[in-house]
């Protein structure tokens, strides 16, 4: 059962041939003058793929806790996605020379004047960012590893031992992500609008990351199979993946609803100066689109049995969905930023190569570790699993 | 529906998952299976089909639709007040549409699954083997008029050898 994925030259060539386009979108970004643009967008995309690859670690912690048998032959996607995190560490580090750009609280002469910033300064100030963005992304790296570096010894000496220590890891590691990633969105995107707040966006995209993250597992489980690595894969685990999705697009739109209706109910002005741009203006497609993309489609999509158990139709769902994830984030972001309702090539190209830096480090993580946890102590169960 | 039938006993569900694919690798068409509690993959196994989920959306989109008409008439047509300086036509409508759509389609549901199976409340259930409802296991095989003593014999003695520990032959009523 030594399957290791193959990367081939092909695949480092595309993968290659978009970071090469990514890379060259940005640097034209620059130097064409869209400075704060290039920079939102770089914002955007570092944090889709790290809230993935998050979303796949909080996954893969889910299936340790509740001890789910029909995802153990799939561990080692979840685990190969949470790698990009050190990537995406790296990355980001280049976000600080950029924040004068995007975050208002930076300009102490504006904080100066300003009594609701100069109240927030003792948490939004550069210094405490920073210490706090290293913590953060320090904890998840730490624990993320750890959790494959166990699941690489189970792999060599077996035993119930290791599962347990991963279980408990994985307990830990649901606290530490519900408080860092809370914060983290806050820091990095709520505070696009310091002045305002809700209290229910952290949990937005929390969620948000949990849907998505279940999501692109399931685009590359998708992927594998089509290309033979899941021998042992059959209708319900489609099913099983597809009802992930379909709760969480449920638990999104709750959310979703609940920051808005409230907001809407209340009608205070402070709060609703956060849904002025987005529905009276030019926003206003891509405001109902998040929401049908996220929600109404795969609701009425997956509910039905044999759409959710087909691959095919399956991987077209998550598709779909990658674009729901980037439109919900562009809307996060952009009006506070560009406030230009136009999508063209940086857009795009930005995208691209973040795309193809992601499947570059997952394929490459994939193919340095068994595919099939062969010591796994539910891997009988995913295999038989009916 | 009164019927003759062979029913044969088990008393463990592993052992009666595998008398069905015996029976069934063998052309014999099983009429129903009893269990005190739902087998996993049966359902799947007897090739049973349900329409159900169907009617469940149905009457889902009939409870969105007519609870939005409901209340565009009576806050927006025949009672329009304003307060709050909120539209008349609200979004505060959804919350009693996902509501009423989710108590809609239970309802009926569960009214359609009982004129269906001629269920009500108090009525005597009409079991071929009482034990099922605690630790027997049931396989009823119709015998129809056309079955000759051969085919009977292959059906008691394939249910013999799959393991049943009762064989009885009764006219079943349900």
């Amino acid at each position: 059962m030594e399957k290791k994925v193959k990367v081939s030259r092909g695949f480092i060539i595309i993968v290659s041939v978009l970071v090469a386009y990514g890379i060259f979108t940005v640097i034209i970004g620059f130097t064409t003058g869209n400075t704060v643009r290039t920079w939102a967008n770089l914002l955007l995309n570092n944090y889709y793929f790290m809230s993935v690859a998050i979303g796949a670690a909080f996954w893969l912690a889910i299936q340790y806790i509740t001890q789910s048998g029909w995802s153990a032959q799939f561990i080692r996607i979840p685990q190969a996605m949470s790698d990009y995190l050190i990537v995406s560490f790296v990355l980001w580090t280049f976000m600080f020379f950029g924040v004068h750009h995007l975050y208002e609280w930076t300009h102490l002469e504006e904080v100066a004047n300003d009594p609701i910033l100069l109240h927030k300064q003792p948490y939004l100030n550069i210094p405490f960012f920073a210490i706090r963005y290293t913590l953060f992304f320090g904890l998840w790296i730490y624990f993320t590893q750890r959790i494959k570096r166990l699941s690489t010894l189970e792999d060599k000496y077996g035993g119930i031992t290791y599962f347990k220590k991963i279980e408990l890891n994985s307990k830990i590691f649901i606290y530490v992500f519900a408080i860092t990633f809370s914060l983290f969105s806050i820091d990095w995107l709520m505070s696009l609008d310091p002045h305002w707040y809700s209290t229910i966006y952290a949990v937005k995209k929390f969620i948000m990351a949990f849907y998505h993250g279940a999501t692109i597992i399931t685009a590359i489980v998708i992927i594998l199979y089509f290309k033979g690595y899941f021998p042992d894969m059959n209708k319900t685990h489609f099913l099983d993946f597809s009802r992930y999705i379909f709760a969480l697009s449920i638990i999104w739109a709750y959310m979703w609803l609940s920051q808005y209706l409230l907001i809407w109910y209340a009608n205070i002005p402070e709060e609703t100066i956060y849904y002025v741009p987005r529905i009276m203006s030019d926003y206003k497609p891509y405001f109902y689109a998040e929401l049908l993309i996220n929600w109404l489609f795969p609701f009425l999509f997956l509910m039905w049995n044999r759409v959710a158990k087909n691959p095919y139709l399956l991987l077209f769902a998550v598709l779909v969905l990658i674009v729901g994830q980037w439109v919900e984030l562009y809307m996060s972001i952009m009006p506070n930023t560009t406030n230009l309702h136009k999508i063209t090539y940086i857009e795009i190209g930005t995208f691209i190569g973040y795309a193809g830096l992601f499947a570059g480090v997952v394929a490459w993580s994939l193919s340095r570790m068994n595919l099939i946890p062969k010591n796994h102590p539910y891997l009988m169960e995913s295999i038989k699993h009916h | 529906m009164k019927s003759n039938s062979i029913i044969g006993i088990y008393k463990d569900e592993n052992v009666l998952l595998e008398a069905i694919d015996e029976l069934l690798a063998n052309n014999i068409r099983i009429y129903d299976v009893f269990s005190p509690f739902p087998l996993h993959g049966i359902f799947e196994k007897l090739k049973l089909k349900t329409r159900i989920p169907y009617a469940t959306f149905i009457y889902g989109v009939i409870g969105t639709i007519s609870v939005f008409a409901f209340l565009y008439w009576t806050s927006v047509v025949n009672y329009p007040l304003k307060f709050g300086g909120k539209p008349l036509n609200t979004l505060s409508f959804i919350i009693i549409m996902f509501v009423l759509t989710i108590f809609v389609a239970t309802l009926f549901t569960f009214l359609t699954y009982f004129t269906i199976e001629k269920m009500w409340p108090g009525k005597e259930a009409k079991l071929p083997v009482p034990r099922t409802t605690s630790d027997e296991f049931a396989i009823l095989i119709e015998k129809k008029p056309d079955m000759d003593k051969n085919e009977l014999d292959k059906i008691t003695r394939l249910l013999e050898k799959t393991g049943a520990t009762e064989i009885k032959e009764s006219e079943v009523d349900y």
